[in-house]
């Protein structure tokens, strides 16, 4: 069905991109790493750069005990993401790794691969740290327009370019955490906890 | 209004895809029409480029006249241009963009830290310099459109425009003539100046 022509009226919350990996060393046990990185090109504090890592998300700590980090280069920006939506996403806002994360800044993003291609990557340097990020094995790009009930905040209306990625790792200065991605199902979608969100746009409700 | 949360075409690309349309006489045709894109996610990979059309109907390129496109990635770019820009109201049928000149991106910058009071993107091919200003942006608004209300009149197209009330655009320091004017898109009266953040387009099902 193809889709209709419409102007939203709601206001825009923030657009971007959205990646993420939600990571497992025991298919039947706790997440190991969580991971989500935004690379905002407008919102209402302005763009900028946030990756938030947990490398241990039970864990009440932040670096240099374990790599519990939330890296920006615009802190209006990552105080209004954390606030307006990590916090309303319950896996990462109510880790006890959150409210301990050490805050970094980001000096610098290198982007590598095509995400039509083998691989994808984003390499990020700030703070001591050089944290890679890579998606392998990736799907079909899928276009989607989410009502709010099929979004991970439940209040917003999501815009977004979904490419799955079967296969996906963390490097922290050169060691890589613990985990692989495993399935699930969102929006109807059997899926992989490992993700690209490219294009992606949160709209409130008109 | 039906929803569609997933949509089963085939996405052909997705990035940014901001225009300046400039006009020196406010009733005749446009005397300038510039697109930038910075694709994400293409058949052909990622990249940059731009598609400048100083003298749109003359069919010569730069320097005789300014109709020049810089890319970073020539076959992303020609698809571009084949499937899409080239079928968009304001480019079909133009001369120049057979005749443009093409131009091999050396380095790219862009600059979004002063929104909403400016914007721009410059892309250098050695000793060549364009700059592509938006300046005084409004607030943004999410549109989606399918293939009768489309640019190219066949695809699905999701995207986020904020409408810039001036632009300007510069060739090695020197700016291209002609003044933003306004237009009906999206059944409101908005400037042709514009970004287009977050555009992804689709070939329906």
């Amino acid at each position: 069905m193809p889709i209709k022509p419409n102007v939203r009226t709601g206001a825009i919350d923030w657009t971007g991109e959205n990646p993420g990996m939600l990571l497992k060393t025991d298919p039947d046990g706790d997440w190991s790493v969580l991971m989500l990185y935004f690379r905002v090109v407008w919102s209402p504090v302005g763009p900028g750069n946030i990756l938030l890592l947990y490398e241990n998300p039970a864990k009440a700590a932040g670096m240099p005990d374990c790599c519990n980090v939330i890296m920006a280069d615009n802190e209006a920006l990552r105080d209004y993401i954390k606030e307006g939506f990590i916090e309303k996403l319950g896996t990462f806002g109510g880790a006890p790794a959150y409210a301990a994360a050490s805050q970094l800044t980001i000096d610098k993003v290198v982007s590598a691969g095509d995400p039509c291609g083998d691989f994808y990557s984003e390499t990020v340097t700030g703070g001591g740290l050089e944290v890679k990020l890579v998606w392998q094995e990736l799907g079909k790009p899928t276009a989607l327009e989410l009502p709010p009930e099929l979004t991970g905040t439940g209040d917003r209306i999501m815009y977004s370019l979904l490419v799955d990625s079967k296969s996906a790792y963390v490097e922290v200065n050169g060691r890589r955490l613990a985990g692989k991605p495993v399935s699930r199902q969102q929006a109807g979608l059997p899926l992989s906890t490992a993700f690209l969100y490219y294009s992606e746009t949160w709209i409130f409700p008109e | 209004m039906q929803r569609v949360p997933l949509n089963q075409g085939m996405v052909e690309w997705s990035g940014e895809n901001p225009g300046i349309y400039l006009k020196s006489d406010p009733d005749g045709d446009y005397s300038v029409v510039a697109l930038f894109f910075r694709i994400v996610l293409s058949p052909h990979g990622r990249g940059v480029g731009a598609i400048i059309l100083g003298d749109p109907d003359t069919p010569s390129g730069y320097p005789e006249v300014p109709n020049l496109c810089l890319t970073d990635n020539r076959p992303m770019m020609e698809y571009l241009i084949e499937n899409f820009a080239s079928k968009f109201p304001t480019l079909v049928g133009k001369a120049g963009v057979q005749a443009m000149s093409w131009f091999d991106v050396t380095d790219s910058h862009q600059d979004n830290r002063n929104m909403p009071h400016s914007y721009s993107e410059r892309l250098c091919a050695d000793d060549l310099q364009l700059q592509m200003t938006w300046k005084n942006l409004k607030a943004p608004m999410a549109v989606e459109v399918g293939p009768n209300e489309s640019a190219t009149k066949a695809h699905d197209m999701y995207a986020v425009f904020l409408e810039a009330a001036d632009a300007r655009i510069t060739i090695n320091g020197t700016a291209l003539p002609g003044q933003v004017v306004d237009r009906q898109f999206f059944g409101q009266t908005m400037s042709t100046a514009f970004l287009a953040l977050s555009e992804t387009w689709v070939n329906p099902v």
